[in-house]
C-alpha cells in the first residue's frame, strides 16, 4: 500500500504535486498561518485595550441561547429546502430555464445583505406583494397575511439566502451517483422514497455536517438581517454586542472575550461536525444521469417543490431589479467614483477568488490525506489535524469581520506609515478568508472522493504531478471549481467591515458606494446601484462555471 | 497565477500611490464620516472653498460612522495624520474630551446661531439638526403631534426606529424620550413597543423601510423633507411636529492635537462658521447650518421648525448612557 507514494519525483510543477499527490504539509501550514494571524489579530487588539475591560457578563447566557435557537432553525430550514430543491433539481434534468434557474439561486447569498433583505420586504413585508395578493383575494384569506419581523422572519430571510448554497451541493452530489445505482434501484422496483432512502440519502450524508456548519455559524453570526427583519432586540446576536463593544464602549477587552466565546462556539461546532462525518462513499465523475419516467405523484412533486422555490428565490429578485431599472445609469457611469468602484471591485474580486481557491486547494488535499486510509494510518494525531484543518477554515465565519479589521487595521500601523496601500492586502485578505469556508465545504468532499476512487490506481501506476491533475483531479473538480471561483468571485466584490478603518481617497468598492448612496437619501442610485451587483453576480454565475464544464458531457 | 497576480497588484498599488503624491503646499488631513466626504456631500465644494483662501491642499479622510473617527483617531493615538475631526456629536464631545486627543480651536463663536447657548473652547460646531418622526402625508393624515399622541395611536401604526446601540439617530430617540419622561422612559417604552415595526442597525435601513411603505413613520431628522422637496421635488413627506420639543443633534469639528499643523487647522475652524462653508451645508448635508450665511434655501422655509430644542449636556450623556441603554433593552426586547 503506498508503494508509488514514495516513488520518485521528477515533475515539472511542485506546488501542483503538492496539490495531487501525498504532501499534506502545504495545507497544515496554510491552516496553522491562518490561525496564527487571527491569534497575532486578537493580540494586536488587546495590546491597545488601555481601558479596563468590564467583566460584565450579563445577559450573554441568554443572547446564546436566543441565537442557537434562531441559527438551529435557519439551518434546520436552510436544510430542507436544499434537500428538496436538490432532490428536484436532480431528476428534473432539462426544462428551459434550468441553468439560468441554478445561477440565479447562487445569486441570493453573495449580494450584500442589505440589498436581500430590501427585496425580501418588497415581497414578503407588510405591503409587500405577497399581502397585496391576499388583499385582492378578499376578505376571506386574511389568515394568509404575512409579517416579516420577528424570528419567522430572520428564519425566512436566512433560509433564502443561504439554502440555494446547500442545494447546489447537494445537487452536485446527487448528480455523481453512479448509473448503476440508479439502474439497480430500478432493477429491484423500488419507490422513489425508497430510491431516495437508499440510493440517494447515503451520498448526501457526507457532505451535510460540512453545509449544515457553515449555515449555522452565518446564521450565529449574522448582524444587520437580525436587526432589520428581528423587530426586537430580543433576536439580537453576538456581534451585536461586539459591535458596542468596539465601537460605542471602547472597551476591547471585552469584544476580544466575546469574540472569543463566538471562536469557542465554532471549535465546539467544528468537533461535532466531525464526528457525524462519515467516510466519503464512492462517487462517479459526472455521469449523463439515467433518467426514467417517475411516477405521476413523484412528478408533480419535483415539478411543483422546482415552480414553488423558483417563485421564492426569484421575486424578490425581481424586486431588487425593479427598484433599480429606473437608476440614471449614465450619470452613475459617468462618475469617476463608480468606476473606481467597480475597477477595484472587480480587480479585488479576482485575486481573492484565485487566492481563496489556491489555499483551498491545498488545504482539501491535507484534509483527504489524513481522511484517506490508503494515505495515512488512522490516529489521534490524524484526527488532530484534521481538526485544525476545519477549524481554520472554518474560523472567519465565527471573527466578526469588525473585530478583524481593527486587528489588520492595528497591525499594519505598527509596521508601515502610509495605510493607502495595505487596504487592499487587507481587503483581499478578508475577503480570502471568509471565502474559505465555502470553498473548502465542497472541494474537500471532492477531492476526497478522487482520492478514494482513483488513489490504488494513480499510485500503482506511480502516476502524479501534472499529470495526476489533469486525469484524476482536473475532471473530478472542474465542475466544482467552476462554480467556487464564480462563487468565490461574487461573496468577495465588497466586504463592508473591513474597509471601514482603511476608508481613504481614492480606494472604493460597489457595496460601500452603495451603502454611501443609501445612506444619503440617494436610494435610486443606491437601487442603480444594486441593481448593477446582481446583474454582474447573474453574469459571472452563468457564464463561469460553463467555462469550466467543457467536454464533460461527452466524456463517458 | 503569479504572472496573473504581480500586474493587477501592481496597478493597485500604483494606483493608491498616485493619490498620495506629494504636494509642495501643507496638506490639511480632515477625518469624517462618508455621508460628509462623498461627492454629493459637502466635502468637495469645502476643499474648493478653502483651497484659495489657506494656500494648502485639503484631504478629508472618511471613516464608516461619526464614532468611527473618533475611533479611527484614538486607535492612531500619536502618530494619527489627522489635523481635524470633523463630524463628532453632541452626544461624544464627553467621551472626546476625556481621550485628551483634541486642543483648542481658538476660533470666536460669536457668529453662531444654535438654538442653545455654546461656547466651547473644543469643540466647534458646523451644523445641527432636529431628530423627529417623518412621514408620508399622502398615507397619514393626522400624524401624531406629541409622544403622547404617538403612544395612543392604533397599534397598526407602526414606527421604525434605530437601534441606539449601532445608530446616532436611534441614541437620540433614547435621550428624547429620557428627557421629556426621565425615570419614566421605560414605561413610555414599553407602551410604544407594539407600534415599533422593527429596530435598525443604522439609519439607512429604517429609511429604506419607510420610504417602501412598511412604516407609517420613520425616524430621521426634521430637514428630511427637504431633501424629498429639493432635490426630488417631492412634497408629500413631513416631519411630525412634536410640541414635547425635539431632541438636537449638534456636528462638531476639533482640532486634533497630534496636528503638526495646528495653525492651518485653527484657520480651518475659524473658516468653517463663515459664510463661506455654512452655506455649503444645507444641500449638501441637509441640515441646518450652525452660524449665520446667506438665507436658507427655498423648502427649508417650509420645514417644521421646533418650538422647543432639547439637548442633554455630554457628560451627562456619557454617564448615563450604558445604564439607559440597558433599561430600553428590557423595556422594548423581553
Amino acid at each position: 500500500m503506498g508503494a508509488g507514494v514514495a516513488g520518485q519525483r521528477r515533475q515539472i510543477s511542485p506546488a501542483l504535486r503538492w496539490v495531487t499527490d501525498i504532501s499534506w504539509r502545504p495545507g497544515v501550514i496554510i491552516a496553522l498561518g491562518l490561525l496564527g494571524l487571527v491569534t497575532v489579530v486578537f493580540i494586536a487588539i488587546l495590546g491597545v485595550g488601555s481601558t479596563v475591560g468590564s467583566s460584565d457578563t450579563s445577559g450573554i447566557g441568554q443572547i446564546l441561547m436566543i441565537t442557537f435557537i434562531q441559527a438551529g432553525l435557519s439551518t434546520v430550514f436552510s436544510l430542507i429546502v436544499g434537500i428538496l430543491l436538490a432532490w428536484s433539481l436532480r431528476h428534473r434534468q432539462q426544462f428551459p430555464g434550468r441553468r439560468l434557474l441554478l445561477s440565479v439561486l447562487s445569486t441570493s447569498m453573495v449580494l450584500p445583505t442589505l440589498v436581500v433583505a430590501l427585496g425580501l420586504v418588497d415581497v414578503f413585508g407588510r405591503r409587500g406583494w405577497w399581502n397585496a395578493l391576499i388583499d385582492l383575494a378578499g376578505p376571506g384569506f386574511d389568515l394568509a397575511t404575512v409579517s416579516i419581523y420577528g424570528l419567522g422572519g430572520i428564519v425566512l430571510a436566512h433560509t433564502y439566502m443561504d439554502a440555494p448554497f446547500i442545494a447546489r451541493g447537494l445537487l452536485h452530489r446527487l448528480e455523481n451517483i453512479p448509473a448503476e445505482h440508479f439502474k439497480l434501484a430500478r432493477g429491484l422496483g423500488l419507490t422513489p422514497w425508497q430510491r431516495f432512502r437508499n440510493v440517494e440519502w447515503p451520498a448526501l450524508v457526507p457532505a451535510i455536517p460540512g453545509q449544515c456548519l457553515v449555515v449555522f455559524l452565518l446564521s450565529f453570526t449574522s448582524f444587520a438581517i437580525v436587526l432589520m427583519i428581528g423587530g426586537s432586540p430580543r433576536f439580537n446576536t453576538l456581534e451585536v454586542a461586539i459591535y458596542e463593544a468596539i465601537k460605542l464602549e471602547f472597551d476591547l477587552p471585552r469584544a476580544v472575550a466575546l469574540a472569543l466565546v463566538q471562536l469557542f462556539v465554532c471549535a465546539a461546532l467544528v468537533l461535532l461536525t466531525m464526528s457525524l462525518r462519515s467516510g466519503n462513499i464512492l462517487q462517479a465523475v459526472r455521469r449523463p444521469a439515467p433518467m426514467w419516467p417517475e411516477p405521476r405523484f413523484t412528478l408533480i412533486m419535483q415539478w411543483l417543490v422546482i415552480a414553488l422555490f423558483t417563485l421564492f428565490f426569484v421575486t424578490p429578485l425581481i424586486a431588487v431589479t425593479l427598484n433599480g431599472v429606473g437608476a440614471d445609469f449614465v450619470r452613475l457611469a459617468g462618475t469617476a467614483t463608480f468606476r473606481l468602484a467597480l475597477v477595484s471591485s472587480l480587480w479585488l474580486a479576482s485575486v481573492s477568488a484565485l487566492l481563496a481557491i489556491a489555499l483551498a486547494l491545498f488545504m482539501a488535499s491535507s484534509q483527504r490525506h489524513f481522511t484517506s486510509r490508503l494515505r495515512s494510518k488512522p490516529s489521534p494525531m490524524n484526527k488532530l489535524y484534521r481538526g485544525l484543518l476545519t477549524f481554520s477554515g472554518t474560523v472567519y465565519l465565527a471573527v466578526p469581520a469588525l473585530v478583524l479589521g481593527l486587528g489588520f487595521f492595528l497591525l499594519a500601523r505598527s509596521f508601515l506609515d502610509d495605510l493607502t496601500a495595505v487596504a487592499p492586502v487587507a481587503l483581499i485578505a478578508a475577503n480570502v478568508m471568509m471565502a474559505l469556508p465555502f470553498a473548502l465545504v465542497i472541494l474537500t468532499p471532492a477531492m476526497g472522493k478522487a482520492a478514494d476512487k482513483y488513489d490504488r490506481l494513480a499510485f500503482s501506476l506511480d502516476l502524479h504531478g501534472w499529470a495526476r491533475w489533469r486525469l484524476i483531479e482536473w475532471p473530478v473538480l472542474r465542475q466544482d471549481l467552476g462554480y467556487l471561483l464564480a462563487l468565490t468571485f461574487c461573496l468577495s466584490l465588497g466586504d463592508l467591515g473591513v474597509i471601514a478603518l482603511f476608508g481613504g481617497q481614492g480606494f472604493a468598492t460597489l457595496p460601500w458606494l452603495l451603502f454611501q448612496h443609501m445612506g444619503s437619501y440617494r436610494t435610486a442610485d443606491a437601487a442603480g446601484i444594486a441593481l448593477v451587483l446582481l446583474t454582474l453576480c447573474l453574469a459571472v454565475f452563468f457564464i463561469v462555471p460553463r467555462l469550466f464544464e467543457g467536454r464533460t458531457r461527452a466524456e463517458t | 497565477m503569479k504572472r496573473f497576480i504581480y500586474p493587477l497588484l501592481s496597478a493597485a498599488i500604483m494606483l493608491s500611490a498616485a493619490t498620495t503624491q506629494a504636494a509642495d503646499k501643507p496638506k490639511l488631513v480632515i477625518y469624517t464620516y462618508d455621508a460628509f466626504a462623498a461627492d454629493w456631500g459637502p466635502a468637495p465644494a469645502v476643499k474648493k472653498a478653502f483651497e484659495p483662501v489657506c494656500g494648502c491642499e485639503v484631504q478629508f479622510v472618511a471613516t464608516d460612522s461619526s464614532i468611527g473617527i473618533l475611533r479611527k483617531i484614538q486607535l492612531e493615538g500619536a502618530s494619527t495624520k489627522a489635523d481635524i475631526a470633523l463630524g463628532l456629536d453632541t452626544n461624544l464631545t464627553a467621551i472626546a474630551r476625556d481621550t485628551g486627543l483634541f486642543t483648542e480651536h481658538g476660533a470666536s463663536s460669536a457668529s453662531l446661531k444654535l438654538p442653545v447657548a455654546w461656547n466651547d473652547p473644543v469643540f466647534m460646531p458646523f451644523d445641527y439638526g432636529y431628530f423627529s418622526f417623518v412621514y408620508d402625508s399622502d398615507k397619514v393624515k393626522s400624524a401624531p403631534k406629541s409622544f403622547d399622541e404617538l403612544l395612543n395611536m392604533p397599534e397598526d401604526f407602526k414606527i421604525v426606529i434605530q437601534d441606539p446601540r449601532s445608530s446616532t439617530p436611534g441614541l437620540g430617540l433614547l435621550l428624547w424620550v429620557r428627557q421629556i419622561y426621565g425615570d419614566k422612559a421605560p414605561e413610555v417604552w414599553k407602551k410604544l413597543k407594539p407600534r415599533i415595526l422593527t429596530i435598525t442597525k443604522g439609519w439607512s435601513e429604517a429609511y429604506g423601510l419607510f420610504l417602501k411603505g412598511e412604516a407609517e413613520m420613520a425616524l430621521s431628522y426634521t430637514t428630511s423633507p427637504a431633501y424629498h422637496m429639493i432635490a426630488e421635488k417631492k412634497h408629500n413627506y413631513r416631519a411630525a411636529g412634536f410640541t414635547d420639543g425635539h431632541y438636537m443633534q449638534v456636528e462638531v469639528a476639533a482640532v486634533v492635537k497630534a496636528s503638526k499643523q495646528k495653525a492651518l487647522a485653527q484657520k480651518f475652524m475659524a473658516f468653517m462658521v463663515t459664510p463661506a462653508f455654512q452655506d455649503i451645508i444645507p444641500t449638501t448635508n441637509w441640515m441646518y447650518p450652525a452660524a449665520a450665511g446667506k438665507a436658507l434655501p427655498g423648502g427649508f422655509d417650509k420645514l417644521h421648525t421646533p418650538a422647543k430644542a432639547l439637548l442633554m449636556s455630554g457628560k451627562d450623556v456619557a454617564k448615563n448612557r450604558k445604564a439607559w441603554v440597558q433599561e430600553w433593552l428590557d423595556s422594548v426586547g423581553k
